[in-house]
């Protein structure tokens, strides 16, 4: 993908992370009291909940590629060789796949699978 | 400039917090970088916390016990103290970075104009120091809100 587009990608995760992350705050302590957001029933109904599943998902996304092509600019600007980019690329790419899987995952046990004491 | 010249003035990383010839401007580039890396470790750490809700790397489902343990290892003063200041730097990244998003669509820019001795940069708008200002202050008034929430109010 051309840099320009990166770029483009990183300022329209930041703006979606700005309102996503300030909704993901308020509802742990502001809006929810914050004992009650952390208990394992809270937890528990919110990933029973469409609307709530489908905003963690997102969360993940924004958050980790943003927090990831954000680590991949500032390795290119402090070195600029072919080889160091490639590398610098496909970490980045590896870095977000594998972390947005492992939240996934934590996502669709926690939706499919019953609970177990 | 030869190659060996650029190398010798590259700074790097160390360039970030060196504090001599910073101005506002450079210090708000300085800090976006530091909580920025400083965010997503807290998130890559949050992604292996929360996942004990399903029993943690090899669970297979919700598992009481399991959010039971790890709620155990964080939710105590050094895990609210990190909270506190997670929110502190969340606060100011998102709220300077709304600047810099504004200021690479040419908002918050004046005209360029001929620079002159001392060599300040006239393009700059004042608005963008004073939204730096506000990233800080509302940094600290979000930072003072987490640790009213976690030490002082009703859990």
């Amino acid at each position: 993908m051309r840099e320009s587009r990166l770029m483009l990608v990183q300022y329209v995760t930041a703006a979606a992370a700005v309102v996503l992350v300030a909704i993901h705050l308020l509802l742990q302590g502001v809006l929810v009291p914050y004992g009650t957001a952390i208990s394992f029933g809270t937890v528990l109904s919110a990933y029973r909940s469409v609307i709530s599943i489908v905003f963690l998902e997102l969360l993940l996304v924004v958050v980790l590629v943003h927090g990831f092509n954000g680590v991949r600019i500032i390795l290119h600007e402090l070195r600029q060789t072919a080889s160091w980019s490639r590398w610098v690329d496909a970490g980045t790419v590896i870095a977000i796949v594998a972390s947005v899987g492992y939240g996934t995952r934590t996502i669709l046990l926690a939706v499919l699978m019953g609970v177990s004491s | 400039m030869s190659t060996e010249e650029t190398a010798n003035n590259r700074k790097g990383v160390l360039g970030w917090i060196n504090p001599h010839n910073h101005n506002a401007e450079r210090w708000a580039y300085a800090f976006q970088r530091i909580t920025g890396v400083a965010v997503l470790l807290y998130v890559l750490g949050h992604l292996g916390d929360t996942s004990f809700f399903v029993g943690g790397p090899i669970g297979t489902g919700p598992s009481e016990s399991s959010w039971a343990f790890i709620s155990g290892l964080v939710e105590n003063s050094f895990g609210h103290m990190i909270l506190v200041l997670v929110v502190l730097v969340v606060t100011f990244h998102g709220v300077n970075g709304i600047r810099l998003i504004l200021a690479e669509f040419g908002v918050m820019f004046r005209k360029p104009r001929a620079i002159e001795y001392p060599y300040k940069p006239k393009g700059l708008n004042p608005l963008q120091r004073y939204v730096f200002v506000a990233a800080v202050a509302m940094a600290a008034i979000a930072a003072l809100l987490a640790w009213w929430i976690l030490f002082e109010g009703p859990l």
